[in-house]
């Protein structure tokens, strides 16, 4: 037998070991909990009361955690470049690259992309971000305390800004603001409402095309928010439910043991791709619109 | 006898809506990922089909397949958060 054959037989073996001593120790019986709110992870509650809809809760110490992180990061890398780079710089480069040649120039025309690179850029690396530091846990849980060597630190929970409908939906609406404006300002209000129904279409099916694609254009808004937001919404429901929820819901110990690996699995997942991706998609998407709005031929 | 019946059909009553919000988020999350599931299934074969066809082609499709399949993927999650939000609200 190879090595790495006996050490995933270990595991395997430990690990069914260990779930058939949790269930011979605890059972298998369901005791429900009542007081474990799942719903508690995605609740706001007010941290600092300022006048007006200012307020600062969970998602807003997110928005800003993101939004320093993108702009300290990138302007620290960008100001020690070098010209033999090192492996950060690389990385970052190779992300400079896709966003600049695959998401924005590989949608639009060679003008257009230079100028509509920066917003581009930007709402990649800041949904990006915003993504990725939902995954680490910080202490925000108000309402779980601990004390450690005296000091009360509240829980340590996971939450994504991007996980709130508002946020996604602030950025889905800048863009939608963004090229409907572009796209009348090339062509003019007519030009544009017209260039909405495809070449080649005429008559009664034209207005009936016009209206499907007037409706379409405000789908956008939907399907744009909804996607980053149910997308990371659910990563963080599944993640939080596989890695304990459950168990701890349903009161059956050896569930959680169950659970757990697909815990790990699913956060490797989401971790991995879906946070890219996601930022990747939108980005895309953002230049897909822009460049649709303005081009030529519908 | 008849107050015990009508006890009876009230809880079942209760129950129903708890039982309509339950299947609500089961169709909801069960069905889109049927759908969702399928979409991702036929991109995937697709994409195979494509790189075996022209292999020179596989950093451009490697694109497009990803976009796809963020696209699909968002699908089932349309419906599961009508699920979610029948199931909870």
């Amino acid at each position: 037998m190879k090595t790495r054959t006996k050490v995933l037989l270990g595991i395997v073996g430990f690990y069914l070991l260990s779930l058939f001593v949790i269930i011979a120790i605890f059972g298998f019986t369901r005791q429900d909990n009542e007081e474990f709110q799942p719903q508690n992870e995605f609740k706001l509650d007010t941290w600092v009361n300022l006048p007006g809809p200012f307020d600062i809760n969970k998602a807003v110490m997110y928005l800003f955690i993101a939004g320093i992180l993108t702009t300290v990061t990138m302007i620290w890398i960008a100001n020690r470049m070098e010209a033999r780079p090192n492996r950060v710089q690389t990385a970052v480069e190779a992300l400079y690259s896709l966003m600049r040649d695959n998401i924005t120039a590989g949608n639009m025309e060679s003008a257009m992309a230079r100028k509509w690179f920066p917003f581009i850029g930007a709402l990649f690396l800041f949904i990006w971000f915003s993504n990725l530091i939902g995954y680490i846990p910080l202490p925000t849980n108000t309402q779980e305390k601990f004390s450690l060597f005296g000091a009360e630190i509240p829980g340590f929970a996971i939450y994504a800004a991007t996980a709130n409908l508002s946020v996604p939906l602030v950025l889905a609406l800048v863009v939608f603001v963004s090229y409907n404006v572009e796209g009348i300002r090339t062509k003019g209000v007519g030009g544009y409402l017209k260039s909405l129904i495809p070449t080649g279409v005429t008559g009664a099916m034209a207005a009936f095309i016009f209206v499907l694609e007037f409706l379409s254009n405000f789908m956008r808004l939907i399907s744009l928010s909804v996607r980053l937001f149910a997308n990371i919404l659910a990563g963080h429901l599944i993640i939080l439910f596989m890695s304990g929820g459950l168990a701890v819901l349903l009161g059956i110990e050896a569930l959680g043991w169950i659970t757990l690996p697909l815990g790990v699995i699913l956060f490797i997942f989401e971790v991995g791709l879906v946070a890219t991706l996601q930022a990747f998609i939108f980005a895309t998407l953002t230049a897909i619109y822009l460049g649709g709005a303005v081009a030529e031929h519908h | 006898m008849l107050a015990t019946f009508l006890t009876l059909v009230f809880a079942a009553a209760e129950d129903g809506a708890d039982a309509g919000k339950a299947i609500a988020l089961g169709v909801g999350g069960g069905l889109g990922a049927v759908g969702a599931g399928v979409g991702i299934g036929i991109i995937f074969g697709k994409v195979i089909e494509s790189v075996t066809r022209q292999p020179e082609m596989r950093d451009e499709i490697t694109g497009i397949q990803w976009l796809g399949f963020a696209l699909t993927e968002a699908c089932f999650f349309y419906g599961l958060v009508a699920g979610l939000i029948a199931f909870f609200l």
